[in-house]
C-alpha cells in the first residue's frame, strides 16, 4: 500500500506536467526506439541469412575462384576448371558423393510472345542430388546431356509458370538468348538455395553453357558433397591438396582457390554482424545517454518547482529517504514509460520497414524487451539519483519559506 | 557577513504545558519563527535542549526527528503549503503516508470531519476558497492526533472573518486537549489565546497570562497604540510601553 501511495503519487505528479513528461521521456523513448528496431532488424537479416546457409546443406564445400594480391590490390583469379570436378572426384572417391561444377550465366528465355528473364545455371546431373531439388514435372539433366552438350533446359517453378502457365512445359522448345533449348524437365518450388532465388533459374546442361551459349573456360563454382558431414575437415584438405596438384601451385605458394564450408560463411558472417551490431548499439547508446540527460533535467526542474512542498512533506514527517525514494520512483516511472514506449516504437518501426521494403525482414526476440526495459529503468535511477538526493537534502526551513 | 554571529534566539527559557493555547508576538527577525522551528524540529538548536513531552528531542537523530514530528506535532502555515495537484483528501493523508502503521483512510476522513470538509474531500486547493484551505491544512496538521499544534501566522492570509472561523477551529482542538501554538502579527488573534509571549531580538519580553477581563484591556490598549503609531509614524524607541503590539508592520515571518 505504502509503495503504491507513492507510485500514485508519482504518476499524478507526472500527469500534472504531461507535455514536459513526456518530453522528458522522448529521449529515452528514441534510445529505447533506436535499440529494438535496431536489434530486430539485425536479427531479422542474421536468421534470413542464416536460413539460406542451412541451405546450402552441412555436407558441401563450396570451391570459388581465388583471389590474389598484386601490387596491393586484390584480384580476382580464374582457375577452376572442368575438369578439376572430375579430377576431385576420381581421387577422392572415399570421401566425396559427388561434385557439381556450375557455371552461371543470364539470359531470356522466350517461349512464343512470352518471354522471362532469369539467371541461367549450367550444370552437371549432380547439382539436383546435391542440394535435394526435386523435379515436379519430366527429368532433370543427364549425365548424357552434359557430355552431349544437348541443347535441353529444366525450368524453375516460376519461369515455367511464366512461361507456360498452368500448360504441361515439358517437350516444348523455348529460345534462351535465341537458341533454342527443349524443355526436359520443370523443378519444384524451392525458393531460394544458398543466395540464389533457384525458382527463377533455368538450369542447362554445364558442356552446353560454357562452351555453345557463354563461350566461356572457367567455372563460377565447385560445389563438392563429401559422405559425411563429420569427415568434412579431412575432405576439405583433400579437395585443396588435388586443386593445388591440378592448378600446379608449388609449395609455399598461396591457393588460386577459395574453399567454403557452410560452416565458414557462417561465422565469417557472424564477424560482420557482430561489427554492426556493435555500431548499431553504441549510437543507441548515444541516444540513452541524452535521453537520461533529459530525464535529470526535467527532475532537477521538479525538485526546484516543489521545493516547498518537500519542505511540507519533510514537516509532516517524512525522512530524507522518503524524500528520496519518491523522486527516484518518479524518474524511474518516466523512464519505463520512455522504456515502454520506446519498444512499441522500435517494434513498430521494425514491422514497418519490413512492411516498407519488402526485402528486410525484421525479429524482434523477446529478451531484448527485457534488456530495454531493465536499461530503461537503469537510466531513471541513475539520472534520477543526483536530483533526488538534492530533494533530500533541502534543509525543511528554508524550503518552507521558498518562493 | 561570515564573521558576525546572529542569535535568532538568546537565553530563551520557555515552558509550556499541555493543553495549553499560547501565541507568540513579535515584529519580523525577533526569532519567534525560529522559536517555532525549533518547538517543531525541523531546526536544532546550535545550542541549548529541547524537551517535548519529557522527551529530550535537540539530541534525536533525522530520522527520529522525523517520527516525532510525524507523531507528536501538527504544523499549520500561513500560507496553506497544500498540494495543489492532489484533493484536500490526499493533502490531509500525507501524514499517513510517512507514517509507519498499516495505512488506513479513516483519520483523514475524521480529520476532515472535524474541519467541516467532509463534504469536498475530493475539490482540489484550487477549487476551495483561502479559508477551506487552512481548514484542509489544519486537517493535515491534525489527522495523526498530535499533541502540540504549531502555527505560523495561520490567519496572515484570510479576511477577518475567515480568520474567526479558524479561531474557532483552533479553540474546539484546544478544548479537546492539544496544545497550541501560534504566531501572529494580530493582537485580536493573539488575545484569544490563554498566554501571551512577546519577543523582540530573540529575547522573550513578555509572557502574560491572558483571563477575560483582562482580554478586553489588552485589546483597547493595542488599538490605542495602533492609533498613535498612525499620528506618529516614527515612534516606538526603546521606550515604548509594554505590549505594544502592531498590527500588520513589516513584513510577515
Amino acid at each position: 500500500m505504502f509503495h503504491l501511495r507513492i507510485i500514485i503519487t508519482a504518476l499524478r505528479g507526472l500527469r500534472q506536467n504531461l507535455l514536459r513528461s513526456l518530453l522528458a521521456t522522448i529521449g529515452v523513448v528514441i534510445g529505447v526506439g533506436a535499440v529494438v528496431a535496431a536489434v530486430s532488424v539485425l536479427e531479422g537479416a542474421q536468421r534470413d541469412i542464416l536460413t539460406r546457409f542451412e541451405s546450402l546443406g552441412a555436407d558441401q564445400v563450396m570451391v570459388f575462384n581465388g583471389s590474389e594480391r598484386r601490387q596491393h590490390r586484390v584480384q580476382q583469379v580464374q582457375s577452376l576448371l572442368p575438369d578439376d570436378a572430375r579430377e576431385i572426384e576420381h581421387e577422392n572417391n572415399d570421401l566425396v558423393k559427388a561434385t557439381a561444377a556450375q557455371y552461371q550465366g543470364g539470359g531470356q528465355i522466350k517461349y512464343f510472345e512470352r518471354n522471362a528473364v532469369a539467371p541461367v545455371l549450367g550444370t552437371t546431373e549432380a547439382y539436383a542430388d546435391i542440394n535435394s531439388y526435386q523435379v515436379v514435372e519430366g527429368r532433370f539433366i543427364t549425365r548424357q546431356d552434359v557430355a552431349g552438350s544437348s541443347m535441353v533446359c529444366v525450368l524453375g517453378h516460376k519461369v515455367a509458370g511464366e512461361l507456360f502457365g498452368e500448360l504441361p512445359a515439358v517437350d516444348k522448345t523455348v529460345k534462351i538468348n535465341g537458341k533454342s533449348f527443349s524443355v526436359v524437365g520443370v523443378m519444384e518450388e524451392r525458393g531460394t538455395l544458398g543466395f540464389t532465388e533457384v525458382d527463377n533459374q533455368v538450369v542447362i546442361p554445364l558442356t552446353t553453357a560454357m562452351g555453345r551459349m557463354f563461350g566461356q573456360r572457367y567455372l563460377t563454382m565447385l560445389v563438392v558433397q563429401c559422405v559425411d558431414p563429420r569427415k568434412l575437415p579431412s575432405c576439405i584438405e583433400r579437395v585443396k591438396k588435388t586443386l593445388r596438384a591440378s592448378h600446379r601451385i608449388r609449395a609455399g605458394d598461396e591457393d588460386d582457390f577459395t574453399v567454403f564450408t557452410q560452416e565458414q560463411m557462417k561465422q565469417q558472417f557472424g564477424q560482420i554482424a557482430q561489427i554492426f551490431a556493435i555500431v548499431l548499439y553504441s549510437i543507441a547508446g548515444i541516444s540513452i545517454v541524452v535521453g537520461a540527460i533529459g530525464i535529470m533535467n526535467i527532475m532537477l526542474v521538479s525538485v526546484t518547482e516543489r521545493t516547498r512542498e518537500i519542505g511540507v512533506r519533510i514537516a509532516v514527517g517524512a525522512r530524507r529517504f522518503d524524500i528520496l525514494k519518491q523522486f527516484l520512483t518518479e524518474a524511474g516511472i518516466i523512464s519505463l514509460l520512455g522504456g515502454s514506449l520506446g519498444v512499441v516504437c522500435g517494434w513498430a518501426m521494425a514491422n514497418f520497414l519490413s512492411e516498407f521494403t519488402q526485402v528486410l525482414q525484421t525479429h524482434t526476440p523477446r529478451s531484448i524487451i527485457y534488456i530495454a526495459l531493465f536499461m530503461a529503468g537503469v537510466v531513471g535511477i541513475i539520472s534520477g539519483i543526483y536530483p533526488a538526493i538534492r530533494a533530500a537534502r533541502l534543509d525543511p526551513v528554508q524550503a518552507l519559506r521558498y518562493e | 557577513m561570515g564573521d558576525s554571529v546572529v542569535h535568532a534566539l538568546d537565553g530563551v527559557d520557555l515552558e509550556i504545558r499541555q493543553g495549553d493555547f499560547v501565541s507568540i508576538t513579535g515584529a519580523s527577525g525577533s526569532g519567534k519563527s525560529t522559536l517555532m522551528h525549533l518547538m517543531g524540529c525541523l531546526d536544532r538548536p546550535t545550542s541549548g535542549t529541547l524537551e517535548l513531552g519529557g522527551e529530550l528531542v535537540s539530541g534525536l537523530n533525522d530520522r527520529q526527528l522525523a517520527e516525532v514530528r510525524n507523531q507528536k506535532i501538527g504544523f499549520v502555515f500561513q500560507t496553506f503549503n497544500l498540494i495543489n495537484r492532489t484533493s484536500a483528501m490526499d493533502n490531509v493523508l500525507v501524514p499517513l503516508m510517512y507514517t509507519r502503521k498499516s495505512f488506513s483512510r479513516e483519520p483523514a476522513r475524521k480529520a476532515l470531519e472535524k474541519v467541516g470538509l467532509l463534504k469536498r474531500a475530493r475539490h482540489r486547493p484550487s477549487e476551495m476558497s483561502g479559508g477551506e484551505c487552512q481548514r484542509v491544512a489544519i486537517a493535515r496538521a491534525i489527522v495523526n492526533s498530535p499533541s502540540l499544534l504549531l502555527a505560523d501566522e495561520p490567519t496572515g492570509n484570510l479576511d477577518s472573518r475567515t480568520s474567526e472561523q479558524i479561531m474557532q477551529v483552533f479553540h474546539q482542538l484546544r478544548a479537546e486537549g492539544i496544545t497550541i501554538v501560534l504566531v501572529t502579527h494580530e493582537t485580536d488573534i493573539a488575545v484569544q489565546a490563554d498566554r501571551m509571549i512577546h519577543m523582540r531580538d530573540g529575547k522573550i519580553v513578555e509572557d502574560i497570562r491572558v483571563d477575560d477581563g483582562h482580554r478586553e484591556e489588552i485589546l483597547s490598549q493595542a488599538h490605542d497604540t495602533h492609533r498613535q503609531r498612525i499620528r506618529q509614524p516614527l515612534s516606538g524607541g526603546p521606550d515604548r510601553p509594554p505590549l505594544t503590539i502592531a498590527r500588520k508592520t513589516g513584513t510577515t515571518s
